[in-house]
């Protein structure tokens, strides 16, 4: 590490670079996640409509999601490069001295311990954030890639793993978003304000304060280790070839895993059930009678046919024996002694009398009785039934007799 | 003798007596109208006996363009009707008519002649009326399908018995039971479907419980169900009863179906979607989607029920064409809350992340405590601290 006026650098530009994406996508991961597992909260219902919608929001998480994925084969090749290539000290890998570290800083803080432990490049708090960051990460992927391709996933494993996966994806949500919350923000900005992440650099004075081992390594020039430009070039051959394939089939799963499923996602045109939607019933019809028979087809016998004669043709009916009656029942109302339209035919007389239009009953001749011919139209407001139409026909054309 | 009078003079007599009433009536009524056709005296409004005494001959009608229109009132269902009931006139719906012979009807067909009449119903029933202005049927209407339903298609204004409770407004158990006829007589195939269904079923019955047509439709302001909006809406609309434990608790049916639904991805993005969009067409499946809509069976119906896991991939494939196996159908929860029987693993992930999330986190802040404790609080007091030294 080359000192310059008191200051460490602690973190080179690319992991700065790194940090600084997992940030963004973390939060927006965050953000974009917890509206979908609390619908029903009025902040989520807020952000979506911020967002302009859940489709939308999705979107987004799916895009922050793929940026966390390719920040993640970064960092493993990056992992490999240093660990293979460079043989630095794996000074993240956790160790019994962590949790004594934390132990005895537990203590201290309650006032039970005398010192605070001294601690490497990478104290027990951080290296807790890493590894929760690794194992969050890693549920993340494998339930977000469940969710992601149902389908596939159902080939080799049980269907309910899909909304188990949507558990875990949520609950595992929860705990990091809050654990970042708690730890991370308590441990670099509340703390103490770490600001290397941002400017690389750390001043000696924190040094001593966070990382005292690493700092007393870097005075004694052992923290690096320096590799031979010959054997590193060697290494490089052989790693990068290697981490270019790795890292290729790496993208190669992050582009089946974006693209492998698309009906789950994409819309399949919905397909909106059509009904004809006017079909009435058939109904049996009104009972009317069949008053209004045109007159070209009223079913008369030959020897009442209308008009076939001014002869008279015998009938037994009679004013006094059924027309009367008839014309009472039914025109009675208007026709009675009210005499609407001046027509009266309560009695023979003024029945064959007739009305405001002259006379309706033309004895001999119902083709020309007005009375017969708007009964045939129809229509008339007391309406005879066809039988009785036939009767008085039949009653006019024998010469409309009173006895 | 006695006898012989008492058979032939009885019938003759009840004429003799009503017409006789009747004349009196018009004769009160009309004192000084001479017997011609001229009209009522202004501010002499018809009885319904005297439009009866033409109307309710069997066998009335009317031509107009060229259909016939029956004419003929029967005074005893129009006496039961609730506008019988309620001494409505005749003409205070057939405003036009005064007198005899009656005004040129102005229609081009019967079923014109009703579309230009309904209009007058909005005389009592305005606020019904005012709610058809907004409907489906108005609509339809009023860009000429002349098919449409206008007031007295559902309601006929000659024979209609009372619907709902005069004093609470409610409708009537017994008037529930008869809407769907109502509908059907435009909506045959869909009412045919409705019969079938477990709604309709239990309606047929007697059954008071289950929807009618309004209750998923509206009633007046029936509005298009074919929209995104009423698509959308649909789990909403079905949860105001089944999510009723009055109602389901009878039948044994979970009123949790809502919030599964909610918490599941679909019903989750329907939610959120109707949210923001509720008018814009959303790829999700509703309620309807997986139950059916007029044909809804019961989940367990053997020929179609979709707790069988091949009548539900069926379902799912109208979505999810690629889906071909039976155990995909359990990447839906079916409305069950995971327990240890059923969908055992979704439980006990729950289950885990219900104690790991406190423990992790409690044991973070339960360190990050005694940090306060010692960094800013115990500095404070006077006590060693701040630094590590």
């Amino acid at each position: 590490m080359s000192k310059q006026t008191g200051f460490y650098q602690r973190f080179p530009l690319a992991r700065r670079i790194e940090h600084l994406a997992m940030l963004l996508s973390f939060t927006t991961l965050g953000l974009t996640g917890l509206p979908q597992k609390f619908p029903s909260a009025g902040l989520s219902v807020a952000v979506v409509n911020l967002i302009g919608g859940i489709e939308n929001l999705r979107s987004i998480h799916h895009v922050a999601a793929i940026i966390l994925m390719l920040g993640t084969i970064w960092h493993l090749m990056v992992f490999g490069y240093l660990a293979y290539v460079r043989r630095t000290r794996l000074s993240m890998l956790p160790s019994l001295q962590d949790v004594k570290d934390g132990w005895q800083a537990l203590m201290y803080n309650l006032g039970i311990a005398k010192s605070f432990p001294q601690m490497g490049r990478y104290t027990f708090e951080e290296k807790m954030e890493y590894w929760a960051f690794v194992w969050g990460t890693l549920v993340m992927v494998i339930t977000g890639f469940m969710m992601w391709n149902p389908l596939s996933t159902v080939k080799f494993l049980p269907g309910e793993v899909i909304p188990a996966a949507k558990a875990a994806h949520g609950g595992e949500a929860v705990l990091a978003v809050l654990a970042i919350i708690i730890w991370h923000m308590y441990g670099v900005h509340i703390k103490s304000s770490n600001k290397s992440m941002f400017t690389g650099k750390m001043s000696e004075q924190d040094m001593l304060h966070e990382h005292p081992l690493e700092l007393a390594d870097i005075k004694a020039g052992i923290a690096e280790r320096p590799v031979d430009a010959v054997v590193l070039r060697k290494r490089q051959r052989i790693y990068l070839p290697i981490a270019g394939v790795v890292a290729i089939l790496m993208l190669g799963g992050l582009y089946g895993f974006v693209n492998a499923e698309k009906t789950a996602l994409t819309t399949v045109d919905r397909q909106q059930p059509t009904v004809q939607v006017f079909v009435p019933q058939t109904f049996t019809p009104a009972p009317t009678q069949t008053p209004t028979l045109p007159p070209t087809e009223t079913p008369l016998p030959a020897s009442q046919q209308p008009g076939t004669g001014s002869t008279p043709v015998a009938s037994s009916l009679t004013w006094d024996n059924a027309i009367g009656a008839i014309f009472q029942n039914k025109c009675g109302s208007c026709h009675g002694s009210s005499a609407t339209a001046g027509l009266n035919l309560s009695t023979y007389v003024d029945a064959m009398k007739g009305g405001n239009s002259g006379a309706v009953i033309l004895a001999g001749d119902s083709d020309e009785s007005l009375l017969v011919i708007k009964q045939l139209a129809g229509g008339h407001p007391g309406q005879l039934l066809s039988e009785e139409i036939l009767q008085i026909i039949e009653w006019i054309n024998a010469g409309a007799l009173e006895k | 003798m006695n006898k012989w009078i008492k058979r032939n003079t009885l019938p003759v007599g009840l004429v003799c007596v009503s017409l006789g009433i009747f004349l009196l009536l018009l004769v009160i009524s009309l004192p000084s109208t001479p017997v011609s056709a001229a009209p009522l005296a202004q501010g002499e409004k018809l009885t319904n006996d005297d439009c009866l005494a033409c109307h309710q001959n069997e066998g009335m009608t009317a031509q107009i363009g060229g259909q016939s229109l029956s004419l003929t009132i029967n005074h005893e269902d129009f006496s039961a009707s609730v506008h019988g009931e309620e001494n409505v006139a005749c003409v205070d719906c057939h405003s036009n008519i005064t007198s005899f012979p009656h005004p040129v009807v102005n229609a081009g067909s019967p079923r014109d002649f009703s579309i230009k009449m309904y209009p007058t119903c909005q005389k009592c029933h305005a606020e019904q009326y005012q709610k058809v202005l907004d409907s489906v049927h108005q609509k339809a209407i009023a860009s000429g399908n002349e098919n449409a339903a206008v007031c007295t298609d559902c309601h006929n204004p000659h024979t209609q018995t009372r619907l709902t409770d005069k004093n609470t407004g409610k409708l009537l158990p017994e008037a529930r039971l008869s809407i769907p006829d109502k509908c059907a007589r435009c909506h045959s195939t869909i009412y045919d479907a409705y019969k079938g269904s477990v709604h309709g079923t239990a309606l047929t019955q007697g059954n008071a419980d289950v929807p009618t047509c309004i209750d998923c439709h509206g009633v007046h302001n029936i509005q298009s169900p074919t929209t995104n909006s009423f698509r959308n809406s649909t789990p909403f609309l079905c949860s105001k009863c089944h999510t009723d434990q009055s109602i389901m608790g009878k039948y044994g049916i979970s009123t949790n179906v809502l919030n599964t639904y909610v918490s599941d991805f679909h019903g989750t993005t329907v939610k959120m979607f109707e949210e923001t969009y509720p008018d814009q067409p959303t790829n999700k499946p509703v309620c309807t989607d997986c139950h059916g809509i007029h044909d809804i069976l019961k989940v367990d119906d053997p020929n179609a029920g979709i707790a069988f896991k091949k009548n539900l991939l069926t379902k799912c494939q109208q979505c999810h064409p690629n889906a071909t196996t039976q155990t995909f159908t359990d990447a839906w929860l079916s409305h069950y809350e995971p327990s240890p029987k059923v969908f055992p693993l979704v439980y006990y992930v729950n289950l885990f992340y219900k104690f790991f999330i406190p423990t992790v986190l409690g044991g973070m802040l339960f360190y990050v405590l005694t940090d306060i404790y010692r960094r800013f609080i115990v500095p404070r007091l006077g006590g060693k601290g701040g630094s590590h030294k």
